[in-house]
């Protein structure tokens, strides 16, 4: 892990520690209705201020806390085309199997590659310090992944280039 | 599998099944594909003995300008027979007379199933032989001194195989160039393309002192200028110019050479699509292992429970 | 239709995958739904730098075959193990040898491993039939109950790796009604009827009314090809014949073997014509020695066991004709009669002689007990009319639903059944949920 990544990953988990304390909140908006908050926006009170943990232009996190809910969404870093398209790649394939990720939101929020909202049911059901953790996780592999599926391209690449061409030699 | 076959495996494997010794002829049709909107009609129109192999090319009239029909004949002889309609060209093998040695029905079958070759083989034969005759010319004359014609080379030979797509090929007194032209719709593919084609590029400075020079770019290079028929389309078009020097041209290396080449647009796109299918394995993978993570995050309790109720049951039983 | 390319017919089936063009009147390929992969075994560093021009392959199995977590995944950047694979008849012949390792991505009619899937597409798209998937448009086969995200993971597989230009993917039972319409009994082309789906490893029965399978009635009988072949060997065995393997016992199956009216009968007219009846069979080794099989009594008796299961397995003893009139009767009332006019075989283990006369009669005789029974308790004031019971046997049965797909795909509405690349980008993986039927009322 590089010296700039862990004081980052850190901060988004102390943050993300404090925004996670959920708790079971009726609409106030409708009769009856469980909704989450950050989602709905229907009562201006229950909704805290979004902070953003940025590590540098690329790469930051945003997180919206609420009474009831949590949205964190995270931008992937992306130096360059290649980068851009696998993460593309990447966001639509685990959006595409949301319903196993429970947590995963489908449609990530605009400026961001991939969001998340946990609600008090979620924490209700699952280990708040473990689903910090996936976070993290999930931030720290991500990033690797594209690296090294950029990685793989670039060998792969001149691996096909030099297959093709051996023949002429 | 790594570089694509040359030859039609279905062709291959059916005159394969029916020369064998204890063989039944039975009666067959079948229409099938090949790469670059290649047509073959397979058939026993007459008789269950008698095969009849056809084949339809989007870019005919334009290999038969450059000498198809010479190439075709020269490789086929006798069993040439008019051209079954709709399709562009055919070759009738009987199975009654066959040719007595395997060594003779092996190199039939081969050239059979190599009919998409050799057909689209013609234009890159003139050009090399047009290459043969301005590098004989050429001696005669230093570089200053060579007429325009020697000097400037051949006209340029465009074969559109594919609704946007062409190859290009010309001759010239010291080295022949092919330039494919290709498209990507896809954004994926554009980028996979670009980082494949840098590669390509690379690879004689890094690895294969002898290989041909490639160089890609995505508007039409000098060698085009003047060229009818180019699509206007820019950004997504991209042209690849593979230079074969003399030492690619000789006699003996020819035919692999031509071959190879040939099989360069449907290579490329199919490790393009390779890699997409490694990549979907690995985000696989990766998914499941983010899942498991996630998994842990859900307490154990329940099952715990299960288990004293299940051994309290077990108790009482016992 | 002149410049239109072929539509890619892919029936991939737990047993054998069968690949064409539509309009031909068989696949192209037949071949096992195998591939074989470099095995885990042998471990070492990735080879050599990048000088040489052909790298040795890079034997560090990635973390695809290696164990949760992450690892160091830098040796294997130059990993080129997933393109070296060999699928169909290939694989097995390759998993014969060292280094390699077979697996079947498809279980139970439905694909069990999408990495080996999309890499034996891969392959039959592109070695075997040679095409260039954004040039043609893919009908691709699914079992009945299918889940939905099977059909988005196949979508996602050939839209997003292949680029293929459109997708269509139908019920194999439908398409093998569709089969059956080359065959002179089939007036009307309906996609009502009953399937009876017999292949390698497992028997279906499945309902399908107006060309949607009615899932809750589907029936599975633990009896097929398979079992039909150990049974031959086992009489084989019993009788001491010389030869009894697996081969010569699905041989003499697919030669000799034929369904017989009645067995008692059977017995006795293959005592008095015993010239007649009983047949050699001459097994040729590898090696060259060749030795002769007595063929007997198993000529009736192995297929027998579709309607007198009692004869091969303790545990599934319901007929099949018996099966087939519980999946109808257990259909809604209005489709029944129609299931019944139109049942319809596919798959290997349906070509025996007479198996579909047998199957008529014996299920006429269940629907005429019923009826006969019903009248007598309304006491003979109403009678029934009568029901038609019409098993369909056809000259393409074997590749049925392929046949079918073939017979579809050169349709020219076929493309506007299909959802294109475009379609996919718009909306995405969800798009093939529902496909238009095809063959459907309203279409040619």
């Amino acid at each position: 892990m590089s010296q700039s990544l862990r004081p980052y990953l850190h901060c988004v988990r102390s943050t993300l520690t404090a925004a996670l304390s959920l708790s079971d909140f009726a609409s106030q908006a409708s009769e009856r209705h469980n909704v989450p908050e950050i989602e709905a926006r229907s009562s201006p009170e229950v909704i805290l201020n979004p902070l953003t943990v940025s590590r540098n232009q690329e790469e930051r996190v945003l997180v919206e806390p609420s009474v009831n809910s949590v949205r964190v969404s995270i931008r992937i870093k992306q130096a360059d085309e290649i980068e851009h398209i696998l993460v593309h790649k990447f966001d639509r394939f685990l959006t595409q199997r949301a319903e196993a990720f429970f947590i995963l939101r489908r449609k990530s929020v605009p400026g961001y590659d991939i969001s998340f909202l946990i609600t008090n049911f979620h924490t209700e059901e699952m280990l708040k310090h473990k689903l910090v953790d996936f976070i993290i996780q999930f931030m720290e592999e991500v990033d690797k992944e594209i690296s090294e599926m950029k990685l793989f391209l670039n060998a792969r690449a001149r691996f096909v280039a030099e297959s093709f061409l051996t023949p002429f030699d | 599998m790594l570089l694509l076959d040359y030859q039609n495996v279905l062709i291959e494997s059916l005159l394969r099944d029916r020369f064998a010794p204890d063989a039944t002829p039975s009666s067959i049709d079948q229409v099938v594909s090949d790469f670059d909107n290649v047509t073959f009609h397979i058939s026993t129109p007459n008789t269950k003995t008698q095969i009849l192999v056809s084949i339809r090319l989007k870019c005919y009239p334009e290999l038969l300008q450059y000498g198809a029909q010479a190439v075709l004949e020269r490789e086929y002889g006798a069993y040439i027979v008019q051209p079954e309609a709709g399709y562009d060209f055919s070759v009738q093998v009987d199975l009654e007379k066959l040719p007595a040695s395997q060594e003779e029905r092996d190199d039939l079958i081969r050239r059979v199933s190599l009919l998409k070759r050799n057909a689209m083989a013609a234009p890159f034969e003139q050009a090399f032989d047009e290459y043969t005759a301005l590098h004989e010319e050429a001696s005669h004359y230093t570089s200053e001194s060579a007429p325009q014609g020697v000097k400037e080379g051949g006209a340029v030979r465009a074969i559109h195989y594919r609704e946007e797509e062409a190859i290009f090929i010309k001759a010239s007194h010291d080295r022949v160039t092919v330039i494919f032209s290709t498209v990507f719709r896809e954004e994926t593919d554009r980028i996979f393309a670009k980082v494949f084609l840098q590669e390509f590029a690379d690879a004689r400075r890094r690895a294969i002192q002898n290989a041909p020079q490639v160089l890609f770019r995505n508007d039409p290079p000098l060698e085009l200028q003047g060229q009818t028929g180019l699509p206007k389309v820019k950004g997504e078009m991209s042209y690849i110019t593979f230079v074969l020097f003399p030492r690619h041209l000789t006699p003996q290396r020819r035919e692999e050479v031509i071959s190879h080449i040939q099989t360069f647009r449907d290579y490329f796109h199919y490790h393009i699509k390779a890699s997409k299918a490694y990549i979907h394995s690995r985000m696989r993978r990766r998914t499941a292992d983010f899942l498991q993570v996630l998994r842990r995050a859900r307490p154990e309790a329940e099952e715990k429970e299960r288990k004293t109720a299940s051994g309290r049951t077990f108790r009482v039983q016992g | 239709m002149a410049n239109q390319t072929p539509a890619v017919v892919m029936d991939n089936g737990t047993g054998y995958s069968k690949l064409g063009f539509a309009g031909n009147d068989s696949p192209s390929f037949v071949f096992p739904t195998a591939i074989a992969t470099k095995g885990p075994a042998g471990s070492g560093g990735a080879g050599g730098g990048s000088g040489s021009g052909r790298p040795a392959v890079a034997n560090k199995p990635t973390f695809l075959t290696g164990g949760a977590g992450p690892t160091g995944h830098l040796s294997g950047k130059r990993g080129t193990e997933d393109l070296d694979f060999f699928i169909g008849d290939e694989a097995l012949s390759a998993a014969a040898g060292p280094g390699y390792g077979i697996h079947y991505p498809i279980r139970h009619g439905q694909i069990e491993n999408w990495d080996h899937m999309e890499r034996f597409w891969s392959n039959s798209i592109f070695k075997y039939l040679r095409v260039e998937p954004e040039d043609h448009y893919f009908l691709l086969t699914e079992p009945p109950l299918n889940p939905p995200e099977n059909r988005e993971n196949t979508a996602e597989i050939m839209f997003e790796s292949f680029n293929c230009a459109g997708l269509y993917i139908a019920v194999q039972a439908v398409l093998a009604l569709a089969a059956s319409w080359t065959s002179s009994k089939v007036q009307d082309r309906s996609l009502t009827g009953t399937v009876i789906d017999s292949g390698e490893g497992v028997t279906h029965v499945i309902p399908v009314a107006e060309g949607y399978v009615i899932g809750s009635s589907i029936k599975s009988i633990p009896i097929a090809g398979r079992d039909i072949t150990y049974f031959v060997q086992s009489l084989l065995r019993d009788r001491g014949e010389p030869d009894s393997s697996l081969k010569t016992a699905e041989r003499i199956k697919e030669e000799f073997c034929y369904v017989c009216p009645d067995i008692v009968k059977e017995f006795a007219r293959f005592d008095k014509e015993s010239d007649d009846r009983f047949r050699k069979y001459d097994v040729k080794f590898p090696n060259g020695k060749t030795t002769t099989v007595d063929v007997g009594y198993e000529r009736f008796l192995a297929p027998e066991i579709f309607f007198n299961p009692e004869i091969y397995s303790s545990d599934f003893l319901t007929p099949l004709p018996t099966i087939v009139d519980t999946v109808i009767q257990t259909s809604p009332i209005d489709v029944r009669r129609g299931l019944y006019k139109n049942i319809v075989l596919s798959g290997g283990s349906t070509l025996y002689k007479d198996f579909g006369r047998r199957l008529q009669r014996d299920i006429r005789h269940l629907v005429d007990a019923r009826i006969k029974a019903s009248e007598a308790r309304a006491g003979n004031a109403a009678k029934s009319g009568g029901l038609d019971v019409q098993v369909i046997t056809h000259k393409r049965q074997r590749h049925g639903p392929w046949f079918g797909g073939s017979l579809l795909g050169q349709t020219p509405e076929f493309r506007s059944y299909c959802h294109t690349k475009a379609e996919y980008d718009e909306i995405g993986p969800s798009i093939v949920r529902r496909f238009a039927l095809l063959g459907g009322p309203g279409s040619t």
